[in-house]
């Protein structure tokens, strides 16, 4: 995938957000996808924050992701009451079915599952959220269905393009 | 209660004065209560990491960590109940778990100490006995101070590759603990912002971005980071394996004309490193890689010289002193002393420059003393640096301007004092093509446009004295000098520039014009101390008269001018160093130096600084001062006195720089501008890097990685308009050369320029800076 007008958009974050580096990476992400090893320089250089500094913040989060990301991002659950409810058994199903480990993308760059520790509304856990949206009292049923449901989705978009094309 | 600042508060039951705004811990630490600490540093700002500094402060919930909690008027601190200790054994424990510590808990850590002879230099370190830093490793001292014996925990070996491969120090991070001391050194006190803690939790690494070599972040090697490691993690290369020191003896690093302080690490009558002042394992000090790094490979080098040696018809071979002086005071008594140069290094101190100057004049008779450095356009180089300015000033200036300056490997209390300066928001403005540590603090970089360096500083002074209109760019440099009283830095790149003496000499008007202080960087350690004790002559003045046959000898005196023997009758080369292959000396004399003689430099500012002798040389090298005794006394001339009271009072009581006149005709310099067909700027440099007449990276191995000759030092964004890789080869082509040189990828060039490193002593391309264009080279 080739990364194209780093300057243009990271200078565009960089005017909406000011000179606060999380919201400017945040949305740099949300551009690319993920936050390509391109931008890091231009970053540092326009913000005047050294390299290393952006590049320490960028991979101490776990939101942040220096790799490309799939279409569909699956995050699993594995706080305390996720765990004791079955979080741990979901996503290694869901690893499973999706032929990747976690913190992994597939290689047709569908979907990208990774775990967290708690995601903050444990009394409704096990959760897992897909893209933003939370999904409450999983099940691996539960879980496979909603998996299902997101690669047919795929599925007809695909169509689509190619009727398209 | 309040008593002058002071506030009141209860440490275990006692009661104590304190300042406010002290830390827990700074209090306890000057009430002599001991709190155990990894991650605490007293000049850097507190990070409660480690936790073992827990205590307990009544009305507080928890265990707050002492380094991080500010002392309260009326506190209540119990630094060591029972549970505190416990909680502490338990933390420590845990930090263990995840540390090579099976000697920390050997029953029989003692025993095998006494009994392990050379097994000590392995790959990696599986404990205490098999690691760099035993017995003087802080993790060492907090388990014996609380006293662990076993770790309760599974232990987990990190199974990281040890790094090896930048220079000068090593870093095996199975051995870290995360204190975060080496970071926080980098960014808060040398400001390089090289490395960081990256990542997180149990997969947190120490380094620069994207696992860059710290080459290519372009650390300093300034080995601040080193310093304050309470573990093995980091080791100087060098010192790994010498162990503890029996002495720190404070002296001086003699690599540049700054003449840092330093303290030299002996044991055994070796110098085993060296450091800046202060704590040793605290210090993250103002050195840089040379005063760092460097002196101690060049004392303990192998090429070093030990015995005198003489040229037979049949080669070269040892002599005993005794002949070697015969051989000596024989030539010297047939030569002419009109016809004999002797030459001088600026390292030499200023005992042994007064010391050669009363053999050259009064036993050799000569008046031909020069030194290889004084070079044509060295001289209004160092004319203008009459008026330089004591370092402590240049952090006073209301702005600051640097021209020229590179200061990634060189000069690092100018830089540090720049970069604290830009920080407290003073103004700075660079000017030059170099990307260096102080570049990030810079409110503008300038880069004059190619070939146009001249008019660039003329255009200030026009604008000054005629009130000429100026470009936006000239116009920022304007405003700094009206707004404010700035201060100039010189770098002595602009040395090797084709256009150097017309610039200098705009510079000289600016000064005047403006009112603005200068400093200029002197890269020879004492050439103050020698051109304030000697009238020299030019060095081209000498090539002349070899040239004409007017001098058929040379003393050279760490003095290593000659790439191969020019038509002499004959040559005594005196130095610690070997002479060049090609130059065959009839006669070699080895010397002592640095950390082996004592004697005194001194700065551009006139201060006086002292060299210690801190080990013994071997008898078979000896003083230059010894040397020039035992000949003059071969000579006749006993009557001289060569001992150090004597000398003293040879040297000069204040600096005056005496600067001969340099009477070759200007040359009709041409310089080109930069133009579509020709789009790089190559930049030759001379390489500057000496000491008694040696280039220092033939000598060390670390210096010629950082600063490579014979290579085209490109920036990694033109280096992937052509797709080229380190280590690749590329064909320069200016108007009228064109030569193939490998290429290594550095972010300290900017973009458009490419710098080449030579230590010969004409430049390759034709003028400098010369517009060229590049081609990969397939190979
Ligand atoms: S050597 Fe100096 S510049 Fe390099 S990482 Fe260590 S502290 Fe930073
Ligand atoms: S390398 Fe040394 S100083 Fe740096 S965090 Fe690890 S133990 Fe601490
Ligand atoms: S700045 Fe100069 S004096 Fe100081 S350590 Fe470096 S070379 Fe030595
Ligand atoms: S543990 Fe899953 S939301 Fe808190
Ligand atoms: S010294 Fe206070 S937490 Fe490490």
């Amino acid at each position: 995938m080739e990364i194209t007008n780093v300057a243009e958009v990271v200078d565009e974050c960089i005017q909406k957000n000011g000179n606060t580096l999380i919201p400017v990476l945040q949305d740099i992400q949300s551009h690319y996808n993920y936050l390509p090893e391109e931008i890091f320089d231009e970053v540092s250089q326009k913000m005047n924050i050294p390299l290393i500094d952006v590049y320490g913040v960028a991979t101490f989060y776990k939101s942040f992701s220096l790799t490309p990301k799939g279409k569909h991002i699956i995050t699993v659950c594995m706080g305390t009451a996720c765990h004791v409810r079955g979080g741990q058994r979901i996503a290694e199903r869901i690893a499973r079915e999706l032929e990747i480990e976690p913190g992994e993308t597939t290689s047709d760059m569908n979907f990208t599952l990774e775990t967290v520790n708690c995601l903050g509304c444990c009394a409704i856990g096990p959760i897992i959220m897909i893209d933003g949206e939370y999904y409450g009292q999983m099940t691996i049923q539960k879980a496979i269905s909603l998996l299902n449901e997101y690669k047919a989705k795929l599925k007809e978009e695909e169509a689509d393009d190619s009727s398209k094309s | 209660m309040q008593n002058n600042g002071k506030i009141k508060i209860t440490i275990n039951n006692q009661s104590y004065d304190v300042e406010n705004k002290l830390t827990i811990l700074h209090a306890t630490q000057q009430n002599d209560i001991f709190i155990p600490h990894l991650c605490f540093h007293p000049e850097l700002s507190p990070y409660g990491g480690c936790r073992l500094c827990i205590v307990e402060v009544d009305g507080v919930k928890g265990y707050p960590t002492a380094c991080t909690t500010q002392v309260k008027d009326g506190m209540t601190i119990r630094t060591h109940s029972k549970i505190l200790q416990e909680m502490r054994t338990e933390i420590l424990q845990l930090i263990l778990s995840e540390h090579p510590s099976a000697c920390l808990i050997c029953d029989e850590a003692e025993e095998c100490s006494d009994y392990q002879g050379t097994i000590r230099k392995v790959g990696f370190t599986t404990g205490c006995r098999w690691c760099p830093k035993d017995k003087d490793c802080e993790l060492q001292k907090v388990v014996e101070y609380l006293k662990i014996d076993e770790i309760e925990f599974p232990v987990y070996y990190r199974n990281l590759p040890v790094e090896k491969k930048d220079p000068f120090f090593d870093r095996d991070y199975n051995l870290c603990i995360y204190c975060g001391r080496c970071v926080r050194i980098c960014h808060e006190h040398r400001k390089s912002s090289i490395i960081s803690l990256n990542n997180r939790g149990r997969y947190s690494t120490i380094g620069p971005a994207f696992n860059q070599s710290h080459l290519d972040a372009n650390c300093e090697f300034c080995g601040a980071c080193v310093s304050v490691c309470p573990t093995g993690t980091l080791s100087e290369k060098t010192k790994k394996w010498s162990g503890i020191p029996e002495k720190y003896n404070s002296s001086i690093c003699s690599l540049c004309g700054l003449n840092c302080d330093i303290q030299i690490l002996t044991k055994e009558n070796k110098v085993i490193g060296t450091l800046p002042l202060g704590d040793p394992h605290l210090t993250g000090g103002e050195l840089c890689v040379k005063g760092r790094f460097c002196l101690i490979e060049l004392v303990n080098n192998p090429d070093r010289i030990l015995e005198p040696q003489y040229q037979f018809p049949e080669g070269l071979g040892f002599i005993t002193w005794e002949e070697a002086f015969l051989k000596a005071s024989d030539k010297l008594k047939k030569a002419d002393g009109n016809k004999v140069a002797v030459y001088l290094s600026p390292n030499l101190t200023l005992e042994e420059i007064v010391a050669a100057k009363q053999f050259a004049q009064q036993v050799i008779k000569t008046i031909n003393i020069t030194s290889s450095v004084l070079t044509n356009n060295l001289i209004p180089y160092i004319s203008l640096a009459e008026k330089s300015i004591s370092i402590e000033k240049i952090e006073k200036s209301e702005s600051i301007i640097s021209l020229f300056l590179n200061g990634n490997y060189n000069y690092a209390p100018v830089t540090l004092a720049i970069k604290r300066a830009a920080e407290k928001g003073i103004p700075y403005l660079q000017i030059g093509w170099i990307n260096d540590t102080t570049s990030r603090f810079a409110s503008h970089h300038l880069t004059p446009e190619t070939g146009k360096e001249k008019e660039f500083v003329k255009e200030i002074v026009e604008s000054f004295e005629k009130g000429k209109e100026v470009s936006p760019e000239i116009s920022e440099v304007m405003k700094l000098f009206k707004d404010s009283s700035s201060t100039i830095i010189l770098g002595p790149t602009i040395l090797d520039l084709t256009e150097a003496k017309e610039i200098l000499r705009n510079i000289e008007k600016i000064i005047k014009l403006t009112g603005s202080k200068l400093f200029v960087l002197n890269p020879y350690g004492n050439l103050p101390g020698l051109l304030s004790s000697v009238d020299l002559k030019p060095h081209q003045d000498i090539l002349d008269k070899i040239s004409k046959g007017k001098i058929d000898s040379l003393y050279l005196i760490g003095d290593s001018p000659f790439k191969k023997r020019p038509n002499v009758n004959f040559i005594i080369h005196q130095s610690p160093f070997p002479p060049s292959e090609k130059l065959k000396p009839d006669l070699i004399l080895p010397t002592a130096t640095w950390s082996e003689i004592s004697g005194t430099y001194v700065t551009l500012t006139d201060k006086r600084k002292k060299l210690k002798a801190v080990v013994k040389t071997s008898e078979k090298v000896l003083s230059n001062s010894a040397i020039f005794a035992k000949l003059a006394k071969k000579l006749g001339k006993q009557e001289l006195k060569f001992n150090k009271k004597e000398l003293s009072k040879l040297i000069p009581k204040k600096l005056t720089i005496k600067l001969p006149e340099f009477n070759s005709k200007p040359k009709k310099n041409i310089v080109q501008i930069k133009t579509r067909a020709f789009p790089y700027t190559l930049i030759q440099e001379k390489n500057l890097y000496t000491y008694m007449g040696m280039y220092l990276n033939q000598l060390i191995e670390g210096l010629r990685e950082i600063e490579p000759e014979e290579t085209l030092i490109i920036n990694p964004i033109d280096a992937s308009k052509f797709d080229i890789q380190n280590g690749d080869n590329v064909m320069l082509k200016s108007h009228k050369i064109s030569k193939k040189y490998p290429v290594v990828l550095r972010k300290t060039i900017s973009p458009g320029f490419i710098r080449l490193i030579t230590s010969n002593k004409t430049f390759e391309f034709e003028t400098n800076p010369c517009p060229v264009k590049i081609r990969r080279v397939n190979v």
